[in-house]
């Protein structure tokens, strides 16, 4: 073994309850990071799934030729009061008419293609943007109804319903880069205490090896390696036990959320996000562990 | 190899060491001597770059080393083996691991660390003691320790500093037979001693300094006698320099 790693491990072993304490912090810096983290990404995708619902849907009339549609469509994106402008052609209206009674399929088999008329969907920037919009798109030629779905059953409209989602997706943000902000400038406090601790512990040996010789590089890896060691420990223990957590409760969040896709809908593409996550924690770990030892040991010499 | 040109350092009102100027030969094994508080270690932490003198010229094999900037002062230390009065083992590691260091802070790759470390602790003695920690060993034995280190990586020079102040008679000369054995195989020594017994009986040059001057380079029988009485009772005050030509 390398013998920076080696003495590294020896301090280790030689101050077990330092080490303990140094993981465990961390451990529970990056358990709440990457819960924050999780929790963050998926109440982004529930705002943006009711943001970016259809409001408006404007049916065509069955003639209409593809150049009409893109001008029309063209003209809806570039009004300002108008958001995510989509075209949903007779093929797409009835997969989704079919999807939506795929239990009863009596129904789905009783109709063709050419019932569904094409539409175009839209939200609009704010609600109060409906009449006048709904009244001009009623009169373009190409258009046979507007439909307006912004009711949500209850007295709460959509537009409500993001308000207050983005509301709480902002404490959410908020109070979770807080609370990770503060667990992180306390495990990065610990581990200068503990790097300070063991430079102290060291002082004789540091003495020693700059007589003989050694490069401050030399002195300091062994110091910055027990850092990372911690460090990474504490990513992984963190993050192994919130996925743990997440594993756990997928199933229910899922079920509970039904066709929202707050998490990503496939296990492959929820363990791809945990490792994007994994991989910024590592990130964010080292660079912690990095600083927090070149500090102890920049200070370390000062004091000398 | 190594010139000293009237170099002086004194700590506040204490003159360590004023003006001393000497030169030792490549290859070449001196004595330092003089009573405690000479300027002994002194001179040798200034070769080693610990300190930097207040004046005058510290030359090794051409260099000015009072110039070196602190980037390149590990590398020159690194062609030193010094053998310290207060040995300076790591007390945590066993007498390989201490000796393996050296290798290590050299940048010698630890496949060759084994049969380096081998020759160098059968060279001193340790080979049977080399798992044990320094708490386990005898003054002497810890005192081999420091002489392995210094040697295994090979230096150009040898500082030692009182290698054999703590040692018993019989150990001290088995000490110096081995320094006398290195010093053969080429190495440039410095030693820093005030043990007459042995300035006496392995018969070198001598440099020999008295309250910070240096006094001359004598042969070892005309060496003068041990420090007095009075000197010794100032302890770190001001030194009154008395030169003596002997
Ligand atoms: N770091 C220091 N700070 C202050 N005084 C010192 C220091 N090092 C040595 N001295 C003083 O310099 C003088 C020479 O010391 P030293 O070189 O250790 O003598 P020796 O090794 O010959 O016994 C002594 O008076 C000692 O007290
Ligand atoms: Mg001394």
């Amino acid at each position: 073994m390398n013998i920076h790693f080696k003495t590294a491990f020896d301090y280790i072993k030689r101050a077990p309850f330092q080490a303990l304490s140094a993981i465990s912090v961390l451990t529970l810096t990056f358990f709440v990071s990457t819960m924050v983290a999780v929790l963050a990404y998926s109440s982004g995708n529930l705002l943006k799934y009711f943001e970016t619902r259809p409001q408006v849907i404007a049916f065509l009339k069955n003639e209409v030729t593809p150049q009409d549609v893109s001008a029309l469509q063209n003209k809806l994106t570039a009004d300002e009061r108008v958001k995510e402008v989509r075209y949903v052609s007779k093929e797409e209206a009835l997969n989704i008419y079919k999807e939506a009674t795929s239990d009863n399929p009596l129904l789905s088999e009783l109709v063709s293609p050419s019932i569904f008329p094409a539409s175009l969907e839209f939200s609009l920037a704010n609600l109060s943007y409906a009449e006048d919009i709904i009244a001009q798109v009623k009169k373009e030629s190409i258009v046979d109804q507007v439909g307006f779905t912004a009711s949500l059953g209850g007295e709460s409209t959509l537009q409500d319903v993001v308000s207050r989602l983005k509301t709480i997706t902002l404490y959410v943000r908020i109070g979770g880069m807080v609370l990770v902000g503060m667990l992180g400038a306390v495990s990065f406090l610990v581990l200068i205490v503990i790097i300070g601790m063991r430079m102290a512990t060291r002082k004789g040996e540091i003495e020693i090896l700059d007589l003989i010789g050694a490069t401050p590089k030399f002195i300091r890896s062994p110091i910055v390696i027990e850092a990372l060691i911690y460090s990474f420990a504490g990513v992984l223990l963190g993050w192994a036990i919130s996925f743990l957590f997440w594993l756990y409760v997928t199933p229910n969040i899922v079920a509970y959320f039904g066709e929202i896709p707050v998490l990503p809908k496939g296990t492959w593409d929820f363990l791809i996000l945990l490792v994007i996550i994994l991989g910024a924690e590592l990130l964010i770990g080292s660079l912690l562990a990095l600083l927090g030892s070149m500090l102890a040991v920049s200070r370390a010499k000062r004091t000398r | 190899m190594i010139q000293f040109k009237k170099v002086s350092k004194s700590f506040g009102t204490i003159k360590a060491l004023e003006e001393v100027s000497f030169e030792v030969g490549k290859g070449e094994f001196v004595y330092i001597t003089g009573p405690s508080g000479a300027g002994k270690t002194t001179l040798l932490k200034l070769i080693l770059r610990e300190y930097q003198p207040d004046s005058g010229e510290i030359v090794l094999e051409g260099v000015d080393i009072t110039k070196l900037s602190d980037e390149q002062i590990p590398e020159y230390r690194q062609k030193i083996g010094v053998v310290f009065q207060d040995f300076k083992v790591l007390p945590e590691r066993t007498v390989r691991e201490n000796v393996e260091v050296s290798l290590a802070v050299i940048g010698v790759a630890q496949e060759a660390w084994s049969a380096r470390v081998g020759q160098v602790l059968k060279l001193v003695g340790l080979a049977e003691r080399a798992d044990l920690f320094p708490n386990q060993l005898s003054g002497g034995e810890i005192q081999r320790v420091s002489l392995a280190r210094a040697l295994v990586v090979n230096p150009k020079i040898i500082l030692a500093d009182e290698p054999t102040g703590n040692l018993d008679w019989e150990t001290a000369d088995s000490m110096m037979e081995l320094f006398e054995k290195i010093n053969k195989e080429g190495k440039t020594i410095i030693m820093a001693t005030h043990n007459k017994v042995i300035v006496d009986k392995f018969k070198k040059r001598v440099i020999k300094l008295k309250g910070g001057k240096n006094v001359g380079k004598e042969k070892v029988h005309e060496l003068e006698k041990e420090p007095k009485k009075e000197e010794n009772e100032k302890g770190e005050g001001k030194m009154k320099v008395k030169v003596e030509e002997v």
